[in-house]
């Protein structure tokens, strides 16, 4: 050994500087992003790591069995990093061993080591043949990355073993505490006589060096990027639910939305990093599944590539070569890739690493909007009538009263009401969404709340032109607005649809606008335990599902309310669809997706509608507008409008009002 | 070269309900937009300044708040704006518009030489397609009204070849340049502004030519200007919302006074 | 000096009647001669008291009679004094220019229909104008005529003879093949100068309104488009009614210092009067030289729609079927239906959606935005998305099976029922009606006069 001692130095520095340099390299990049403060609260994501990275929670839960076999590898790694920096150190600095340890814990460490490499051994071969076998649909599964990755840890394991079998062989120490490797040193080394086996001992370090030395080499080039980036990724992530976007500054020189990689924040392209393109993002997009070209997966992959291609370009300040949107090549997102997305939420919720995915989506839009005016046809019309009439049809503003004739109603008296009912948009000018909110109104009153409204005076509150990147109009919608709340004292607000209560409960706040914002189902809910409401006992025999709206469940983690008050009016809670709460599926309408077509694929509200459909219901209770427009669409298409009753929570209650 | 768009600040008049007691207008809330059909007009001259480099100046003549659509006219990519505003030119019919028009464009031309005027098809609150004419009668510039697609500008030889909806047919039809150009919405899509533009035309110089700029005849403009005046206005009367018949249990009666209806309104020609 | 202020009669001050004025475009700040009138910003005048010296132009000038003259209790005091003093103390005056005005535009006789036609193939709106024109000749005992510019038109004299008029100016020449702008309001206005008419009536029609804007504006007179009205009043004026604002207010127009009076009529709003092919009247021949070469716009391609894809946006009438049309095969008796009504088939979102019609077929939000004359809703329910496409058409029909559907909303006339028996009904029944009219032998049909 000691003849090779120079050797050792001059191949394991080498190795790790180019380790080092080719981190730095890559980790570098991440800087060309905007800042964006993620330190804070660091005792929660101290413990948020160990929770979620230690604890591997996101990755095991959720029903994905194989994310036990990540468990496996994760810990098994985890232990065998110890051995590894042992092996390394101990090389270049020969008096550096663990045998200095007491004899206890060394022994104990062996047995560890031993134990955590043939398991690490039988979770490759596990997901080797799960790979070859059975590929799983969203993952990127016989993927050239993945084997040599897969294969590297195989023979570092295999390395592993050579080595101590054949140390035991030799000298027959740490046989006991070492059992696998004494099986294997019986096994294959037995035979061999005890001259030669130096040789091999000489032979497997080697090995497992280089093998080592590779595997950390390649980790920054390949996919696998996430071993490096995933723990620090899961310190900086959100402690807030993403529900949101941030704000522009429209000031004179200003870029907006994201064009290009150095207009995400550093923190969006440490994301791409992160990513082990596991698909669980694309498993359960509403999009992806019903075939439409956008795949959150490969929009952050796209990331990652087009970081890799421009960064050092961009941080020469040269051109980029490689446009971040436009599509047509990897690293290059196509547009209506980014018009697909329906904002649901459900990638961000399954990401193993906190992915922020509709950010970076509704920044990129932004970007085709605002920079460049280079929108879908449809939606040109749409803005315009935000702009002029504040309302997505551009219906005259005083027809938002007309739902009024139909109820008791009240306009909101400064000093006098105590809350707004915010009826939104759906709420006034939709001719069905108008019975729900005729049937809020006859609720409120039955439970004797003093609220009013504000007629022709009220606003849209601006949920589509965010979520479709028009974030100018936006801006100027939601000072209009605010300005209208502090003229009329406006503090508490009720809403009928949930996309107005994430915007004014959520994107207000940016503004300084804290609202108590109070979605129906809540209140409704609220109302039946204080007992305000006094409902008639019929009980409704038919099977009743209910259907979770992304804006109310996924964003704001409202899901017992409605399923609560669903219990309190029929006597049984509903039946739940294979998705539901936070795994529900998308209506299709999120996003600003409401106002455009969907020719790619198949409809998503019809892909839910069949959904819903296998539980024979007799009826499907929604609580946002956007979700009864696309339900009672997706009926009348399959012919079952008239077996199946769409319903909003607060029309089965106000049915059975006393 | 100049292409001069004539633009238009209008109430809303879709907004516009009469109160059904009174028969008033209630225009509370109703606000002014820009003139739908000048969108593309101005849409329009921006693709030729695209395509032939011309020089877009947007004209409009009304009052001093005209200022905030001739600024959304810059955030789309004009070059330079005009408002046309003076108590002089208030009250005026279509002939005393194209008047104040003519001569705005006539004194642009003196900076530089005009090649088309585009005018959008008609106006939603006057809906009477009379002030381009008029302009191009003014002006002695050819007319060319219903275009829906412009074909080809030849700047060398001075001649523009358009394409011209009529009813039942489409002309192709080739004049001389100067031209005045009517556009019908069919001819393209607006754009969107860029907020970087917005931004900009937020502050960007709209230049005022009031009458003392214009120097014109009062005679000849605004209110003294017009030739036809306005007697009276009256609220039109509205059927709406009759249901005909009984369909489901009597098709034919339901069809046969549904076609005494459409015959009384003179609309179903036999 | 209290003697004197009470021989004086107040003249007041103007005010505006609250809710009242519509914008018209600042009539009455033009007609101040003190700058009394500041617009605010939703164009409504604000009126300077201090400034008001009680003219009264600016209330005369307002067409929605939305200002009126307030004098203060003292004044209203005088004012009731005078009243059962002395009587009309101040008459009209009438100067010596408004005199001369009047006088020369007495000398403008005769009302005049401009006769539309495509190569020869006359435009039925300029015999339906014919019917009101010869109203107004009466009301005027005038001669009515007509004006017919083309190649090889001649036919057209007789027809316009058979259809009222009592003489036709006719200019027939090879330079006048092709309706253009620049010979033909020439050659207009050179008969008008010759023959000076009082009245000149001419089709709301694309090429009608072409036409009169350049003829007014080199007549310098007055032009009021797409009346739905036309009639004398006392003083002999041409009093013109049309819809403004959108369709939301009627305003009567009419010229009063300028001739001609000229008006335009859209097709289908005046009757087409009974056609008498035995009537006689007599032609004028006339000529206007204009050389081809100094034309400077040339036609050089006429294409035929017919056989083109579909013009939704342009079309008058429209027949469009949603969901309760049930299969893309049933949209072949919607086509029947826009057949007999010369309009073209449209459909909703829904329909695209079931691969029923083709995209650009689409009436809505996402679609296109139309205004046809007619529009006729067949088994569509009127999702919000539709109806913002097709609500500011001037009738909406509506069938449908469901009477709670949103669509009878804003339709004009609905018939709830089946679409499947209704819309035969109707395709049979105005077949069956045409069968009758060419049955009968006279030909003609029964004006409603």
């Amino acid at each position: 050994m000691e003849l090779n001692q120079s050797l050792i130095i001059i191949v394991f520095v080498t190795a790790i500087a180019l380790f080092i340099w080719s981190c730095y390299r890559r980790f570098r990049l991440v800087l060309l992003g905007r800042p964006e403060n993620r330190f804070k609260d660091t005792g929660k994501r101290i413990r948020d790591v160990l929770y979620y990275a230690f604890g591997q929670r996101c990755t095991v839960s959720h029903g994905y069995f194989f994310g036990l076999n990540h468990l496996v590898l994760f810990w098994s790694f985890m232990i065998l990093l110890i051995a590894n920096t042992e092996f390394m150190l101990h090389g270049l600095f020969p008096y550096v061993s663990l045998s200095r340890l007491p004899p206890g814990v060394y022994h104990a460490l062996l047995f560890l080591f031993d134990v955590a490499s043939v398991l690490a051994l039988l979770a490759i071969c596990i997901a080797i043949i799960r790979r070859l076998a059975f590929p799983p649909s969203y993952i990127e599964a016989q993927s050239r990355d993945a084997f040599i990755i897969l294969g590297l840890i195989a023979f570092l394991m295999v390395a592993f073993f050579g080595l101590h079998a054949s140390e035991i062989a030799n000298s027959g120490e740490e046989a006991r505490y070492m059992p696998v490797s004494n099986f294997a040193a019986s096994v294959f080394f037995s035979h061999i006589p005890v001259d030669n086996l130096s040789g091999y001992i000489n032979a497997f370090w080697w090995i497992h060096a280089i093998v080592l030395l590779s595997f950390l080499n390649y980790l920054p080039y390949s996919k696998h990027m996430h071993i490096l980036a995933a723990i620090p990724n899961l310190f900086f992530r959100s402690l807030t639910k993403v529900n949101t976007q941030k704000r522009e500054d429209f000031k004179k020189g200003n870029t907006f939305g994201v064009g290009q990689i150095d207009q995400f924040t550093w923190k969006d392209l440490f994301d791409s990093y992160s990513c082990t393109e596991c698909g669980r993002c694309s498993d359960n997009c509403p999009a992806t599944n019903t075939g439409k070209l956008l795949n959150p997966r490969l929009v952050i992959h796209d990331i990652k590539v087009n970081v890799l291609k421009n960064g050092h370009l961009i941080d020469k300040k040269k051109e980029a070569i490689l446009p971040l949107i436009g599509g047509g090549r990897e690293g290059s997102i196509a547009d209506q890739v980014l018009w697909a997305c329906t904002t649901c939420g459900a990638c961000m919720e399954v990401c193993p690493v906190f992915i922020e995915h509709v950010p970076k989506i509704v920044d990129m839009r932004r970007n085709m909007v605002e920079m460049n005016a280079r929108v879908p046809d449809e939606l040109l019309a749409l803005f315009e009538n935000f702009e002029q009439r504040s309302n997505p049809w551009g219906i005259i503003p005083a027809e938002r009263i007309k739902w009024a004739a139909q109820a008791d109603v009240k306009p909101f008296e400064v000093g006098m009401t105590e809350y707004l009912f915010f009826t939104g948009c759906f709420g006034a000018f939709d001719a069905r969404s108008r019975k729900v909110t005729v049937a809020i109104s006859r609720i409120l009153n039955a439970a004797g709340i003093s609220w009013g409204i504000l007629g022709k005076d009220e606003l849209c509150c601006g949920d589509s032109l965010r979520r479709l990147g028009n974030e100018f109009v936006f801006d100027r919608m939601v000072r209009e607005n605010i300005k209208l709340f502090n003229e009329k004292g406006i503090k508490k607000i009720i809403t009928m649809c949930p996309h107005c209560y994430n915007t004014l409960k959520n994107d207000y706040r940016q503004y300084g606008m804290e609202l108590e914002v109070i979605h129906h189902t809540a209140l409704v809910n609220d109302l039946i335990k204080a007992g305000k409401l006094k409902l008639n006992s019929a009980k409704y025999s038919g099977n009743v599902i209910f259907h979770d709206s992304c804006y109310l469940g996924r964003y704001n983690e409202i899901y017992e309310a409605p399923r609560e008050v669903i219990a309190s009016v029929t006597g049984q809670r509903p039946s739940e669809m294979e998705h539901c709460f936070d795994r529900s599926f998308c209506c299709g309408a999120g996003g600003g997706r409401m106002w455009m077509e969907e020719s790619e694929g198949k409809r998503i509200n019809v892909a839910r509608v069949e959904e819903a459909m296998k539980k024979e219901p007799g009826m499907i209770c929604v609580c946002c507008p956007y979700c009864m427009t696309m339900f009672e669409d997706g009926l009348k298409g399959m012919k079952a409008d008239n077996r199946v009753l769409v319903l909003d929570i607060a029309e089965i209650v106000a049915n059975v009002l006393i | 070269m100049l292409v001069v768009t004539c633009i238009k600040q209008v109430p809303d008049t879709t907004q516009v309900k009469v109160d059904p007691i009174t028969g008033t207008l209630i225009r509370e809330g109703v606000p002014f937009i820009i003139n739908p059909f000048d969108t593309y007009a101005l849409e329009e001259s921006l693709r030729l300044k695209e395509k032939y480099g011309f020089h877009v100046a947007v004209i409009s003549m009304g009052p001093p708040n005209t200022e905030v659509t001739l600024r959304k006219a810059l955030s789309l990519g004009a070059d330079e704006v005009i408002l046309l505003s003076d108590r002089a030119f208030g009250g005026a019919d279509t002939l005393a518009t194209s008047m104040v028009l003519a001569e705005a464009i006539k004194k642009l031309g003196q900076k530089e030489e005009v090649a088309i005027v585009i005018c959008g098809r008609q106006t939603i609150d006057g809906d009477t397609a009379q002030v381009g004419p008029g302009i191009a009668t003014r002006l002695g510039y050819s007319q060319l009204t219903l275009v829906d697609r412009i074909e080809n500008v030849d700047l060398k030889a001075k001649k523009i070849r358009v394409r011209r909806r009529l009813e039942g047919r489409h002309e192709i039809v080739e004049t001389t340049l100067p031209a005045m150009i009517a556009v019908l919405r069919e001819i393209n899509r607006p754009r969107y502004p860029k907020v970087p533009m917005r931004l900009f035309a937020q502050d960007a110089p709209v230049t005022l030519w009031n009458n003392k700029v214009m120097g014109l005849r009062e005679d000849t403009i605004g209110l003294k200007g017009s030739a036809t005046q306005v007697r009276k206005i009256f609220s039109p009367q509205r059927e709406r919302g009759e249901i005909i018949g009984d369909g489901s249990k009597n098709p034919q009666v339901a069809a046969r006074l549904l076609i005494d209806r459409l015959k009384e309104k003179n609309l179903l020609s036999l | 000096m209290e003697e004197e202020k009470k021989l004086r009669k107040p003249r007041g001050a103007a005010r505006l009647i609250p809710g009242k004025c519509i914008a018209c475009g600042a009539r009455c700040q033009s007609a101040c001669p003190e700058d009394a009138i500041e617009m605010n910003n939703r164009g409504e005048p604000v009126i300077n008291t201090e400034k008001c010296i009680g003219c009264r132009r600016c209330v005369k000038v307002c067409p929605a009679e939305a200002l009126e003259m307030f004098y203060t209790p003292e004044e209203q005091k005088i004012l009731a004094q005078i009243a059962t003093s002395a009587k009309g103390m101040e008459a009209e005056e009438i100067s010596i220019e408004q005199a001369a005005a009047i006088a020369e535009i007495k000398e403008y006789r005769g009302v005049w229909v401009f006769v539309e036609h495509t190569e020869g193939e006359p435009a039925t709106v300029s015999w339906e104008l014919l019917g009101v024109g010869a109203k107004l000749a009466r009301s005027l005992d005038v001669e009515l005529c007509s004006v017919v510019i083309g190649e090889k038109v001649e036919h057209l004299c007789q027809e316009s003879f058979s259809y009222g008029a009592s003489r036709v100016y006719l200019i027939d020449d090879a330079v006048f093949h092709y309706y253009r702008t620049e010979t033909y309001y020439k050659a207009i206005c050179h008969l008008v100068k010759k023959y000076r008419p009082e009245i000149l009536l001419m089709g709301a029609t694309g090429l009608g309104r072409d036409l009169a804007g350049a003829v007014a504006t080199k007549l310098n007179t007055g032009l009021t488009a797409d009346c739905t009205g036309l009639e004398i009043d006392d003083k002999g004026f041409l009093l013109q009614t049309r819809p403004a604002f959108g369709g939301n207010i009627m305003a009567t127009i009419f010229t009063e210092r300028t001739r001609p009076q000229m008006a335009t009529v859209r097709p289908h709003v005046m009757l087409l009067p009974e056609k008498d092919p035995l009537q006689k009247g007599e032609i004028f021949r006339e000529s206007f030289e204009i050389k081809e070469e100094n034309v400077a716009t040339k036609v050089l391609e006429v294409v035929n729609d017919q056989g083109r894809e579909c013009d939704l946006a342009a079309a008058e009438v429209i027949v469009s079927g949603g969901r309760g049309m049930n299969g893309s095969e049933n949209f072949s008796l919607l086509q029947q239906l826009a057949d007999e009504l010369g309009g073209v088939v449209g459909c909703s979102r829904a329909a695209v959606e079931a691969g029923w019609m083709p995209a650009e077929r689409q009436v809505g939000q996402t679609g296109k935005t139309v205004r046809p004359k007619i529009y006729i809703a067949c088994g569509i329910s009127g999702a919000i998305q539709h109806l913002v496409g097709m609500q500011s058409s001037d009738i909406i029909i509506a069938i449908n099976q469901d009477k709670q559907a949103p669509i009878f909303e804003v339709a004009t006339y609905g018939i709830v029922g089946d679409v499947f028996q209704v819309v035969p009904a109707i395709i049979n029944q105005i077949r069956e009606l045409r069968t009758e009219k060419s049955c009968d032998l006279s030909g003609q049909i029964s004006g409603k006069e």
